[in-house]
Parts: structure tokens; sequence; C-alpha cells
């Protein structure tokens, strides 16, 4: 299943958006709130991968071009009783809406970089993103790289070894996922919130 | 029978809305509260339109009879060709006669609008209406077959399967006219106050009838030939309908807007280097036979009269009365089966059109698709995008079935190629589509080039530079009209951008409710630029800015705004907000305001391109071409004047309008064409074209790639300057580090000395100390030497006290003693010794005095010698 790079498992809760209310205000080392960034080629999943995240859905029926970006938030609990909310900038996929990306990433604690296992050019174009968040991101930047729609392994053109590579060189957080079975796509988030810098407990 | 319709679909579909785009869940209880009114609405606003329509429909008629007047008897003759065919079946279909008729009618006004176009325009127009005929013919039959069955439903597509999609749609665009027909006539017989369309269509009918015609066999006999050589090509390309008679006034104002708009692009090219005139003077001396291509005139007289439109724009002001009047009727919303043609109106499709400018771009489409190595990596790009994103516009769209993707695509893709300088941008699909539900493929091809290419210049370019300028405009809009509410928003650490940008680029579509999308762009295409964008996204913020106030975290903050605008049902509220709140938001302000920010914006993205350099994808190109373009930069010149030496027409490098200019020059070169009579030579003939001028195109492309890699060269060494610049900057910084360093050195030195200094005083004070330590030391000891004494003092003086007490006891004893013996003294055996006797007591009593006194003294001091030294003691 996805072939996810040496991740234990694990069983945080998920709590549906049900603490946005007590989660409001001032974030303090329980209730951590960040701005993440989907960045990523054009088809690859990203706002199925928001999508199945936020609302547990998965339609292709409904799938619509995401024009500039869109948002949605969602708050996970982890098991040490923390909750983090992500606020989630699903960018456009099309190249020339790079020009409007960094308006999103500017500031975002987050960067999950999706690619497609089946499309080498997703991969190349993936690792575009990494280069501009290193040199245009915010520096404390916790960065994810995704290789989505893992369910269509036997169409498979990137290997995973290439991910997790290509990850560990630049110090990054690498899953492989299916939006469309929904596996790995809540560890990957639960394992953002976990490597999220904690504002010191003083 | 609109309604009804309408309720079929609702009750087919519950979860779409009466354009059959899908309902959020979410929102279903909403939409159904307001379906009811937007019938009221749309009931309202059709009867208004209608009044509206008759009233200056009229005025247009003179020009009919003057046309008619004027000899032009070719025209005449075009008129005629098309009557018979309706005549023919004018027991079985009346409706369709007298739409026939009115089709006459429009190519009569049509040919008011310019006497001088329409001498020399008659033989296009009389292509133009073969491939008419052919499609009402269709049309015709189809309305034969299946009667009227076919009107009732507009979704019946998937039905005429045996009609090939393209028919359908046309038929579905008379069937709604005819609808409209319908609706009128017989309401205005009935209403005897709304006589005003009986004379009106009783002088159609007469005008049809007056004009029996003796050529008509032969001329129909003709065109169904053309028709049957082109049909295939016509059923798969052509697709165009005109507008309705009715909307030719409005038509007429709009198209004087596109014309003008084109002349000023065209002025622009004139002054940023003279190229065009001299391209197309260089044609000029080419063979030129009796029958001239059409077309070539057909340009050089429109630009001749765009000249004289120029000069008559204020005029042109003052020719439209009723424009304000239309003006409230849009702002109240186009009725539904209007709305495909107004739009068209007010794009100015008709004079925008150029016979047969889309079947050649389509036609290129297919020429490529047979030799795939041709196509030029850009495009693929766009092609793989389209392919892409088509299932994804609009998903499970009832009339985007498989036949509807297909015109989709072909849209696009002639869009691509039409003008490079955007191609394909995300966003378009969904503009496409919705222009698509509304017209034939054609006339949505047009329209959707007003809209790019004028509406939304530079808008959706590779750089997306004005898209983001407007952002910025956008921001400084927000803070002067709603500072408290961007204050909060910078609190939360929310950018305005982040929630408009798309909303802009979108034009709203799928951020609104439909009804209120579709509301926005009425207003937005009638007044032709992007005021509306900015009016709309203003009054949301004034609608739901009070919420937004009240939100806590920027998540909050966007979702809330997010989901209201998603609900903004309440459409004319949305636009009478909009038009009526921001009238201070005029066209001018926000040029002045978008050149402002401008600069901004293109240092950034010239950076961007720099730093891009290794993902450009003829990138860096298109960005340059814009600054070009708004810059008339030197290189431009450069860049033309090294095609022109190359080949005279290949221009499609520069602009959109160039490229269209390109398609004309050429085929006005090859004016065989014409002369050519066979079809299939012509097929042939057109496809070495093609092959010449894509040869032409590559090598065009090849010159610019070269010419691109001098300016990265250029760029370079710039670049090189500028670090040569900096490394001595740096240098100089060290130099003045290392002086900062050896100062700080001196710095140091001198504060060990005064280091040293205070060690050395610190000394001496630790010496001072430890001596008066000694000294308190010593006087201790004398203190406790003294005391001892004191003690032994004391001691003593206790000593003497005991003596004291004891000397005074002897002393009362004595006393005593003494007083006993003066007793025995007083008897007269002691008178005797009497004298003695008084003498001596008396010294014994000085002697006891002197003693007590010296007690008493004693006494009283060492009380006092305690005290003192107990001070003292302390002291020490």
């Amino acid at each position: 299943m996805g072939c996810s790079s040496s991740l234990p498992d694990r069983s945080a809760g998920r709590l549906s958006g049900l603490n946005n209310a007590e989660n409001s205000g001032v974030p303090d080392a329980k209730n951590l709130r960040v701005k993440l960034v989907l960045l990523g080629d054009s088809g690859v999943g990203k706002s199925c991968i928001v999508l199945r995240f936020v609302r547990g859905q998965f339609d292709p029926t409904s799938k619509v071009v995401t024009v500039g970006a869109s948002f949605l938030s969602q708050t996970i609990a982890l098991q040490d009783s923390t909750t983090v909310k992500f606020e989630i900038w699903d960018t456009a996929g099309q190249e020339r809406y790079a020009a409007l990306a960094p308006l999103y990433y500017r500031g975002a604690g987050v960067a999950v970089i999706v690619y497609d296992i089946t499309s080498p050019e997703s991969f190349t174009k993936a690792q575009y993103w990494v280069k501009e968040l290193q040199k245009h991101g915010s520096p404390d930047i916790v960065m994810a790289l995704v290789g989505n729609k893992a369910d269509l392994h036997e169409n498979r053109e990137v290997p995973v070894q290439d991910g997790i590579d290509y990850a560990e060189k630049n110090g990054m957080f690498f899953i492989e996922t299916s939006a469309k079975t929904a596996d790995n796509i809540n560890q990957l988030f639960e394992e953002i919130a976990k490597r999220l810098p904690r504002p010191s407990s003083s | 029978m609109t309604e009804s319709n309408l309720n079929l679909l609702e009750a087919l579909e519950p979860k779409r809305d009466a354009y059959g785009f899908a309902v959020r869940p979410q929102h279903i209880q909403t939409y159904r509260q307001y379906v009811n009114i937007y019938k009221e609405e749309e009931e309202e606003r059709s009867e208004k339109w209608k009044i509206f329509l008759e009233q200056h429909a009229k005025p247009t008629e003179p020009c009919f009879s003057e046309v008619e007047d004027r000899k032009t008897l070719q025209a005449e003759a075009t008129e005629m060709k098309e009557k018979p065919l309706p005549e023919e079946n004018k027991e079985s279909l009346h409706v369709e006669a007298s739409e026939g008729n009115e089709e006459a009618a429009i190519e009569a006004k049509e040919e008011t609008t310019s006497e001088k176009e329409h001498k020399v325009i008659f033989q296009s127009e009389a292509t133009q209406l073969n491939v008419e005929a052919a499609s009402e013919e269709g049309c015709r039959k189809t309305c034969q077959g299946e009667a009227i069955k076919v009107k009732e439903e507009v979704d019946s597509v998937d039905e005429s399967k045996e009609t090939s999609q393209t028919e359908a749609t046309e038929l579905e665009e008379g069937v709604a006219s005819k609808r409209i027909k319908e609706g009128d006539a017989p309401s205005t017989k009935l209403d005897s106050a709304g006589s005003t369309e009986k004379p009106d269509s009783a002088s159609l009918q007469e005008s049809k009838t007056e004009k029996p015609d003796s050529a008509h066999s032969t001329e129909s006999e003709r065109e169904k030939e053309v028709q049957l050589a082109e049909e295939t090509k016509t059923r798969k390309v052509e697709r165009w309908a005109k507008t309705r008679p009715v909307l030719c006034a409005i038509e007429n104002m709009m198209n004087s807007r596109a014309k003008k708009g084109k002349n000023m692009k065209n002025m622009n090219m004139n002054e940023s280097g003279d190229h065009l005139p001299s391209i197309k003077e260089a044609r000029s001396p080419e063979p030129e036979s009796e029958d001239e291509f059409e077309e070539k005139v057909c340009v050089n007289v429109r630009s001749s009269r765009e000249e004289n439109d120029a000069g008559n724009e204020a005029s042109q002001e003052s020719f439209f009365p009723w424009k304000e009047e239309l003006e409230s009727l849009v702002h109240g919303g186009v009725p539904k089966d209007l709305r495909g043609e107004v739009w068209q109106a007010f794009v100015g499709v008709k004079a925008r059109r150029v016979e047969r400018y889309y079947e050649d771009l389509l036609a290129q489409e297919t020429y490529e698709d047979d030799q795939q190595s041709n196509s030029s990596g850009v495009f693929r790009k766009w092609k793989r995008q389209i392919e892409k994103d088509l299932p994804r516009t609009f998903p499970g769209h009832p009339a985007l079935n498989d036949n509807g993707r297909d015109s989709l695509r072909r849209l696009l893709l002639a869009y691509a190629r039409h003008n490079p300088s955007v191609g394909y941008c995300q966003a378009m699909n969904f503009f496409a589509g919705l222009l698509l539900l509304l017209m034939p493929e054609e006339n949505a091809f047009w329209t959707l080039v007003g809209i790019i290419d004028n509406y939304f210049d530079g808008y959706y370019t590779e750089e997306m530079i004005e898209s983001q300028v407007d952002q910025l405009v956008f921001e400084e809009l927000m803070r002067e009209r709603f500072p408290k509410l961007v204050n909060h928003l910078d609190y939360l650490g929310v950018q305005v951008a982040w929630i408009s940008g798309p909303w802009f680029l979108s034009i709203f579509v799928n951020m609104l409710p439909w009804e209120s999308v579709l509301r926005i762009w009425d207003v937005l295409l009638f007044e032709g630029n992007r005021v509306m964008l900015f009016r709309t996204a203003l009054a949301l913020m004034e609608l739901y800015g009070p919420a937004l106030v009240t939100t806590k975290d920027a998540g909050d903050a966007i979702t809330l705004l997010q989901s209201l605008a998603g609900s903004t049902f309440d459409s004319s509220q949305l636009v009478l907000t909009a038009c009526m709140g921001f009238l201070a938001v005029t066209d001018a302000r926000l040029q002045d305001l978008r050149d402002k920010h401008r600069p901004a914006v293109l240092a950034i993205v010239e950076e961007r391109t720099k730093r891009g350099r290794v993902w450009k994808d003829s990138k860096g190109l298109a960005s340059k071409l814009y600054s070009f373009k708004h810059d008339r930069g030197s290189l431009l010149e450069e860049t033309k004047p090294a095609q022109e030496v190359a080949d005279g027409d290949i221009s499609n490098l520069e602009t959109r309008s160039s490229n269209l200019d390109e398609l004309l020059c050429s085929l006005n070169a090859d004016s065989e064409v014409d002369s050519l009579p066979d079809l299939q030579e012509q097929v042939d003939w057109m496809k070495v074209e093609l092959c010449r001028l894509l040869e032409e195109k590559r090598a065009a492309i090849l010159r610019a790639e070269e010419l691109e890699t001098a300016l990265v060269e250029m760029v370079k060494e710039d670049n090189r300057r500028q670090l040569s610049a900096k490394i001595e900057q740096l240098e100089q910084e060290v130099a003045d580090l290392q002086q900062a360093l050896a100062d700080k050195k001196e710095q140091e030195a001198a504060m060990l000395k005064v280091l040293m200094r205070l060690e050395q005083e610190q000394r001496i004070t630790e010496d001072a100390r430890r001596n008066t330590e000694q000294d308190a030391d010593a006087q201790r000891y004398a203190v406790t030497v003294l005391q001892e004494k004191y003690e032994k003092a004391m001691a003593s003086i206790a000593q003497m006290e005991k003596r004291v007490v004891m000397a005074e006891s002897m002393l009362e004893a004595t006393l005593q003693y003494q007083s006993g013996q003066a007793k025995a003294l007083s008897s007269p055996r002691a008178q005797r010794n009497q004298a003695s006797t008084q003498d001596s007591p008396r010294r014994k009593a000085g002697i006891l005095s002197f003693g007590l006194g010296w007690r008493d003294k004693n006494k009283g001091k060492p009380n006092f010698e305690e005290s003192t030294d107990g001070k003292s003691w302390e002291e020490t």
C-alpha cells in the first residue's frame, strides 16, 4: 500500500472540524494553527487530496479545475492531545499560475508538494517547486513530498526510491498516497503535524 | 414554455439549477427559495426587454429601405437567394418562413452598417448565406421530421442523434428564437395595445411576398451543390448563427465599439514601427485578378472605415440615445433566451468575425494532427492541458456530453492557435463551456476572442501580468473603501488577493451561484471592460464585511467569506449594490491605478524569468513580447525587420491581431484560390499553403529563439557587470571591516590599561581596608584592657564601700556609746566633766557628718559610671 517510507503505524484520532470554536484565538502549545500550501503539476490530485482529508470524499465525477486557488481548513488531534488546525491553500496546477503561487506560499508553515507516480513530468515539476520554496519560502518551512495516485501502481513510472532519495536529499518528509483509496492521506497530515515546530512552553 | 422546460429539468435533476449546473448540497434549500423569485424576475425582464426591442428595432428599418434605394443589385440577389427556400415550405412551417425572412432582414441591416463594406462584402456574404441556408435547411428537415416535439425539450440533444450534434445546437438556437416568436406573436395579437408588432410582421411578410424570383431554382441548385461539397466540413465545423434582427440596434452600437478597439490596436501597431502597413504595401503589387479574394478588400475597406469611425467617435455616442435605457435593462438582467445573442451583440461578434477564420484554425489543427511532429512544444503542452481539463469543466452538465466536449475542445484549440500569446489558460475552459451553452460554436469562439483579447487583455497570458496588477489595484481600492475591514484582515494575516484573485480570474464562475454569475457577466460584457469585476468584488465585501470583522482567525475569515459568497443567491441585490454603490470606480480610475502598480509587477516578473531560465518553455519570450508590446522597446523593431527580410508575411510572433492579419494576408496573397474550379484542388492547394505557412512560422520561431538566446546573453552580461560591481562593493566592505577590526583592537588595549589601573587601585584600597581592620583590632584590644581596669576599679570600689559600711557601723556604734556616756555624765557626778565632753561630741559629730556625706556621694556615683561604661563599650 503506497509503500510509505519507513513510517510506523500511527493512530491519532481525528476531529472533523469540531473544535474550530475552541481553537479560535491565539494558538498555544496545545492548539496549533498552521498555513499549508499544496503545490504541484496540474492534474496530480492536489484538490482530491484536500477533499479526501477534509471531507472524506472522492468523487471522480465532480472534479473541477482549480482557478487561482481554493481554501479549506481542517483540525486534527494528535495522541499527545494537541490539536492542529490546518489552513489549506490548494493552488492551481497550470504552469503559468506559478506566477501567483508566491502569494499563497509566502508565510506558509507547511508546503505539500504533490506529484503523480504515473507521470515523470509531474515529478520534475515537483522538484521545481522544491527549489522554488528553498529559495523563496520561509526558511523553517516544513516540506512534504507526496507521490499521489499510488493505487495506479501498475502504471507507475516514478520509482518509490526516486521519491525517497530526493526527499532525503532535501530534508523533506516523503509519502505515497492515494486520494482515491484514502491510503496514507491522514498519515500524511498527522506526520506533518508532528513535525511542526512547537511554541516553546515557557 | 421555457419555464416548463426548466421545471422539467428541475424535476429530473434536483441537484442542478435552471442552467443545468450543479447546486452544492448545502445550497439546495436556499436555491429552492430563490427559484420563484428568479422566475418572477425573469418574467418581468422578458417583458421589459420585449418592449425595449420593439421600440428600438424600428428605427433601423428606414435604413433597410435606404439600402434598397441604393442599387446594390448583387446584395438583393443574395437576398433573393435566401427567400425561395422558406417559401417552399411555407405551409408546413410558417414560423420557419418568417424566420427566414428575418434572416434576410438581418442581411439587409447588416448592409446598412456600412455601405462601403456592403458593396465589396457581397461575395463573401453569398458564401455565408450558402452556409446559412445549409444549416437552415438541416434545421428545417428535422423540424419537419420531428415536428415541434424537438423544441419542447432543450435537452433533447441526445435524441436527435441522426442530425449531428452541431445541427442540434443550431436547432436549439432556432428553437429558442422560434419560441420567442411564437410567444410574442400571439400575445401581441391578443393584446390590442401591443399593436406595434403587427405592422412589423405584416411588412415583413409583404416584403417577402413582394419578391418573387425567377432565378431561385438555379440558385438553390447551386446552393445545394455547394452544400454537398461542403457538407462534411460544414457539419463538423461550421457552426454559425446570426443574431435576431431585433438586436441589430444593439449590435450596431457595440460593433462600433469593437471596431474602435481594433482600430486603436492598429494605431498602436503603427506607432510601434509601421510594419503592418509596409506588409500590406508589399502585398498589394501581387496579381489582382477580377475575382480578387473579397476579404482583402474587405479588410482594406474596413480599415479605411475605421479611420472614419475614429473621427466620428463623438457622433456615435449621440447616435444611440437609448444607451442609458439599455444600461438599466442590462443591470436588471438579460432574459435567458436572449442572453446568448445579446452577449454576442455586446461583444461585437459580427464585427469581429472574419469569414472562414475559425474553420482555417480548425483545419490547421487537423492538419497538424496528421503530422504530429509538426506542432510546436508549446502547443502540445496546451493541448495536453486542454485534454486534462475537458472532463473537469462543469462535470456532469447535461449539455456537455461527448459532442459538447468535442466542441469545447475545438473551441479552445482554435483559440490557442488564434492567440499564441495566451494559448490556453485554465479558467478559459469554463468561459468557453459557458458560452457554448448559450450559442453555437463559432459564435462562442468570437465571443471568447472578444472577452480574452480585449476585455481581459494581458490577463491570461503566460505571466498573468494584468491579473496581478488588478489585484494590487483592488487592494488599494479596498483600503480606500473599507479601511476597518482591511485592518482586521491585516490583523488576522489575511491578504485580500488570496480571495479576490480567484474571483477575478474566474470572473466569478464557480465562486457565486449561477444566477449571480450570469447577471454579472451581463453587465461586464455590456460595459466591455473589467470595471464590473471590481464593483462586484467591492459589493461582496460591503455585503459580507460586517460578518468578516467578527472572525478570529485567518482560516475562519476565509472560510466564511467563501461560503457567504457561494450563497449570494440574491443576484439583483448584488448587481445593484455593485452598479450603484461604486460609481466612483470607473475605467479611467482603474487605468490610472493600473499604471501606478504595473511597474512593481513587471519587476517581479522580470526577476522570475531571469531565475526561471531552466524551466522556460518559450515563456521568457512571451513575457518579453508582452513588455515589448507595452513599452514599445527598440527590440521589437529589431525583431520585425528581420522577419520581414526572411519573409514578408510572418507576423505571428507579434500580437494576436496581427496573427489574424497574417492569415488574411496569406489568403490575399494567393488569390488563385478563388479561381480554382475544383474544391479538391483548392483543398490541396490550401494544404500546400498551410505547409508553407508552417515552415515560415517555424523559421520565425527559430529566429525568435535566436533572438532570445541573444537576449539571454545580454542579460547574462548584465549580470556580470552587476556581479563585478557587487564584488567591488564587497571588497570595500571587507576593507571597512578590517579597519573597524584594527580600531577595535586599539580600543581593547586601552581598555586593558584601564583595567590594570583599576586593579591597582583595588589593591590599594584592599590594603587600606586591612590597615583599618588592624586599627579596629587594636582599639578593640584597648577597650578590653580598659574594661578589665574598670572592673578592677569597680572591685576595689566595692571593697572600699564595704569598708565604708563597716566604718559607718563603727561610727554609729561609737555614737551610741558616746550618747550613753553623755547620759551618764549628766548626773551630778559627771557634771565636772561637762565642759570637756561638750567639746568632744562636737568634734566627733564633725567626723561623722564627713563620713556620711562621702557615703552618699559614693552611692550615686556607681550608677552613672555604669551607664557611660555600657555606651562606650557599644561604640567600640
